[in-house]
């Protein structure tokens, strides 16, 4: 969500956002993270007020996004049955919000209507919920302890009596009596109509192809026209500004990243975002399956938005690593395909077709990177010692504890452990 | 603009690892009247030696850091030209997180470079054929520079090991990147543009590695060229950053967990158990031989060279080198998590060239394991200079220290950092000793309880000037 802060409040909503961070984003007193339990990551943001393509005023605004476990309505009456005053606390500051004592149903229903859609959503940690990501981390590390204690017989017998071995300690563990079954995955019904969906588009494109085909042409010759003829709006990004942001980045496995970028001026370039953004979307579950976003191995979640009638856009994402990382990342391993997604930012290096350029000017790239990027007043992450590719594997560990293996299939799974 | 390497202009250390003159002193410097101190850096830019020279007896370089550039009275906008991480340093409250510099190897405890030792603005590098050669170039220098207001912080000595060996006995320097230019011959993978490690020249996106420029009316003598865009004359051509850390190696330490987390059942030694093990930390055998070509013993030779090799063919699993070995880490290769090309690519744009030095004595003289477990234990402390060339010390040293080195998570691991060098004292790691797993067919052996067996005691970062530069430094107008 994405509110207006009340006019001069914004020292007083940083000010009770850092006293969030100061007194442990986890157990605060204000928005005690930890307790809501339907929360993957959140974060506030206090942004001040930026100025569009236009050279138009945006006034200064508070975002609040958490990346949850549906169904949206459980996690808001959790949010406000945890938290439910200390919200209402930040939220008095900002615009179009009741001034008066506080009133659980109001605030519910003030969330609930205060959701905006993302234009791209991307997962990497496939369907999982919070608990089940913690719980096949706790999983792994109970099943290497005890590796570790009967390694000697365990590398010494068969690959199968030591897999039977371990699935024998897994169910004699009451703590681990979740993991008797494997977590129940999405229903046939829901897989068959997810593809079904994917196969009917494809068959359409494909009827349509005649019409769509040249009009996609005369569509990218007037967006070449448009790159050819426009001047790259510098990044005066400053050293001072980098620090700030870096100097938040102190976890040890993740990281956050917060942009807001202006869209280039005009409907056509909106319209063509919007199609960008939207298209992405639909594909993304189909061909971002194995937790990599365009190759990218370390994104938990990332997040595209339009924002002020689409004049600007915000861009959130969390991830392993640090953000010098994340941002090469992007350059070396998929520069076309976020090129893409973020070529109509203004002060996004030049571009050709919307794909070529981009991000390969790695120097100017980082430069408006830094320069969009803004502070994440408020970060905090459910499961934050598990990379990406850990909870990956987890669920491997957690799948071979099923169904019956062959010896080699057995020393696979071994091996993994 | 001429992409033909300036050798007369760029220092010589750059070009070349000087393996023909052994012996070298680093000198760190401070300076309390640069207006002498100008007048000496005229004095010594005549001795220092150019990369187009082979130095026959010996050698001397400078370079400075930020405080020395601004102590010199550098124009303000020239220093703000200069990158976020040379001017901020290796000691602040993010940089120690970011490089993993902790307890015992805290900049708060360092013997130099750290918050509460006196301020470095100079190093000067002196290398010689002999320790004769050197001892007098030393004193000459010692002699002199009080006379130009510049005082000794410290005098860091160097040891030359057996057989080009480092303290836990194994055959060092081998993998070296090699600058495209210079016409050596070397595998494909292994040339890197010049740009990567010299100011000035394309690096490996295709483009020039942001550098430190003055305003053209901070050059009327025209001391400097001119940028090929813009009106301001180009401070960084032919210069580069250089990277210092004094680290610490506790060899008695290495030797004795090897030892002991491979000892048999009946608790004795066992010598090739515990060599392998070590092996396994590091990637190559003590002579020097790759795991992933020769994955069960050294192969016999004294030493090898030997860096022609994969990982992705070879050894996919890491059942030779493991994947948290030394140097699978510290150069991936194509063995990073996406297709052979783009690891490769990525590899190359976090190499660093290497101009370390060992110091302190040697436990044993031949550095053999078995003589390295039974030394005799005293309080003298050896380690390695470690001192690393790039163009761009945030996308090159910090990266690889922060993302390869210190990441326990590298590639997809859960908990194992790297197992020779890295630090496990950051306040919010679960547990302050390392993990190392070896993989095998089936379940891997798990090596808890690591310590460090390195400790970091001393760095800075520096600016090595081209010539050219630093003539200009020498005569810069406050």
């Amino acid at each position: 969500m994405v509110l207006y802060i009340s006019e001069g409040k914004q020292p007083e909503l940083t000010n009770l956002l850092q006293q969030i961070v100061d007194n442990d984003v986890e157990t605060n007193g204000i928005v005690p993270f930890k307790q809501i339990k339907s929360i993957h990551f959140a974060r506030f943001i206090a942004l001040g007020k930026s100025i569009d393509v236009h050279g138009q005023e945006v006034a200064s605004r508070l975002v609040l996004t958490t990346n949850y476990d549906m169904p949206l309505e459980n996690h808001i009456q959790e949010m406000v049955r945890v938290a439910g005053p200390g919200l209402w606390r930040i939220f008095s500051l900002c615009q179009n919000f009741s001034s008066g004592n506080y009133n659980a149903d109001m605030l519910e229903r003030f969330l609930l209507s205060q959701n905006i859609p993302s234009e791209t959503f991307y997962v990497g940690v496939g369907y999982r919920s919070v608990q089940q990501i913690h719980n096949e981390n706790l999983l792994r590390k109970a099943i290497n302890e005890f590796a570790d204690g009967q390694r000697a017989l365990l590398q010494n017998e068969p690959a199968q009596a030591a897999r039977q071995r371990i699935i024998n300690f897994v169910r004699s563990r009451p703590d681990l009596k979740w993991a008797d079954s494997p977590e129940p995955g999405p229903s046939r019904a829901f897989t068959i109509s997810r593809y079904a969906k994917l196969i009917g588009i494809i068959a359409l494109l494909i009827i349509f192809s005649p019409i769509i085909l040249p009009f996609v042409i005369i569509w990218m010759l007037i967006m070449l026209v448009f790159e050819i003829t426009e001047l790259q709006a510098p990044n005066p990004v400053t050293k001072d500004q980098i620090r700030a942001l870096v100097a938040r980045e102190t976890q040890l496995v993740q990281a956050q990243f917060s942009a807001l970028g202006n869209i280039k001026p005009g409907s056509f370039r909106l319209i063509t975002m919007k199609f960008l953004l939207q298209s992405t979307n639909f594909l993304a579950p189909y061909i971002f399956t194995k937790g990599k976003l365009s190759g990218i191995p370390t994104v938990h979640f990332a997040r595209w938005l339009l924002v002020e009638e689409g004049r600007q856009m915000l861009f959130l994402s969390n991830y392993d690593g640090n953000s010098e990382n994340y941002l090469r990342d992007f350059i070396n391993i998929a520069a076309k395909q976020l090129t893409l997604l973020f070529c109509l930012a203004q002060g996004y290096p030049k571009t050709w077709l919307m794909v070529f350029g981009g991000a390969k000017d790695a120097e100017n790239f980082m430069a408006w990177a830094r320069y969009r990027q803004v502070i994440t007043n408020v970060w905090y992450s459910a499961n934050k010692e598990v990379s990406v590719m850990n909870i990956f594997q987890n669920s491997k560990i957690r799948c071979g504890l099923y169904g019956e293996m062959t010896e080699t299939e057995a020393q696979k799974w071994i091996s993994i452990i | 603009m001429n992409d033909q390497l300036e050798l007369n202009d760029i220092q010589g250390i750059i070009i070349r690892g000087y393996s023909n003159l052994p012996a070298a002193h680093f000198l760190l410097l401070g300076m309390q009247d640069p207006a002498a101190v100008k007048q000496w850096l005229s004095l010594m830019a005549k001795d220092i030696t150019p990369g187009d020279r082979d130095p026959g007896e010996s050698a001397a370089h400078i370079a400075f850091t930020f405080d020395g550039l601004k102590a010199l009275g550098l124009n303000a906008d020239a220093l703000e030209s200069f990158s976020l991480e040379f001017e901020d340093g290796m000691t602040g409250k993010h940089k120690q997180f970011f490089l993993g510099d902790f307890a015992e190897s805290a900049p708060e405890r360092w013997t130099w470079g750290g918050p509460n030792t006196a301020d470095i603005h100079i190093l000067l590098m002196l290398y010689a054929k002999d320790a004769d050669v050197l001892s007098r170039n030393k004193n000459t220098v010692l002699e002199t520079i009080s006379r130009y207001g510049l005082h000794e912080v410290q005098v860091l000595d160097t040891t030359v090991l057996y057989k080009q060996k480092e303290h836990f006995g194994f055959h060092d320097g081998i993998s070296q990147p090699t600058i495209k230019g210079l016409k050596r011959a070397d595998d494909k993978e292994n040339i890197i543009e010049a740009g990567e490690f010299i100011l000035g020249y394309k690096n490996e996106y295709g483009q020039y590695t942001p550098r430190p420029t003055v305003p053209a009316q901070a050059d009327a003598a025209n001391l400097l060229t001119p940028m090929p865009q813009g009106s301001a004359h180009d401070l960084g051509r032919n210069g580069t950053y250089l990277v210092f850390r004094q680290l610490a190696q506790d060899v008695p330490l290495f030797w004795k967990f090897m030892a002991r987390t491979t000892e048999n059942v009946n608790g004795n030694n066992d010598e090739k158990e515990m060599i392998k093990l070590a092996s396994k930390i590091v990637g190559r055998w003590p002579n020097g031989a790759p795991l992933v070509l020769s994955p069960e013993d050294d192969g016999g030779k004294p030493e090898s060279n030997e860096n022609h090799f994969d990982y992705r063919q070879s050894d996919p699993e890491g059942l030779k080198c493991p994947f948290a070995a030394h140097i699978r880490r510290s150069n991936p290769k194509d063995s990073l998590d996406t297709d052979r090309a783009t690891s490769i690519a990525i590899a190359k744009r976090h190499r660093l060239l290497r101009r370390g030095r060992s110091y302190g004595p040697p436990l044993t003289e031949k550095l053999n394991p078995l003589d390295c477990l039974k030394g005799e234990e005293t309080n003298v402390e050896r380690g390695l200079y470690f001192i690393s060339i790039n163009a761009d010390i945030g996308r090159q040293f910090e990266f690889v220290q922060n993302g390869w080195i210190n990441n326990p998570k590298f590639k997809g691991l859960y908990e194992e950092r790297d197992p020779l060098v890295a630090n496990h004292q950051n306040p919010q790691d679960s547990s302050h000793t390392g993990t190392f797993c070896i993989h095998h067919n089936g379940l891997r052996t798990r090596i808890t309880g690591i310590p460090e067996f390195v400790k970091v005691k001393g760095g800075a970062y520096f600016f090595i000037p081209g010539l050219r530069a630093l003539r200009y430094l020498a005569n810069v107008t406050t």
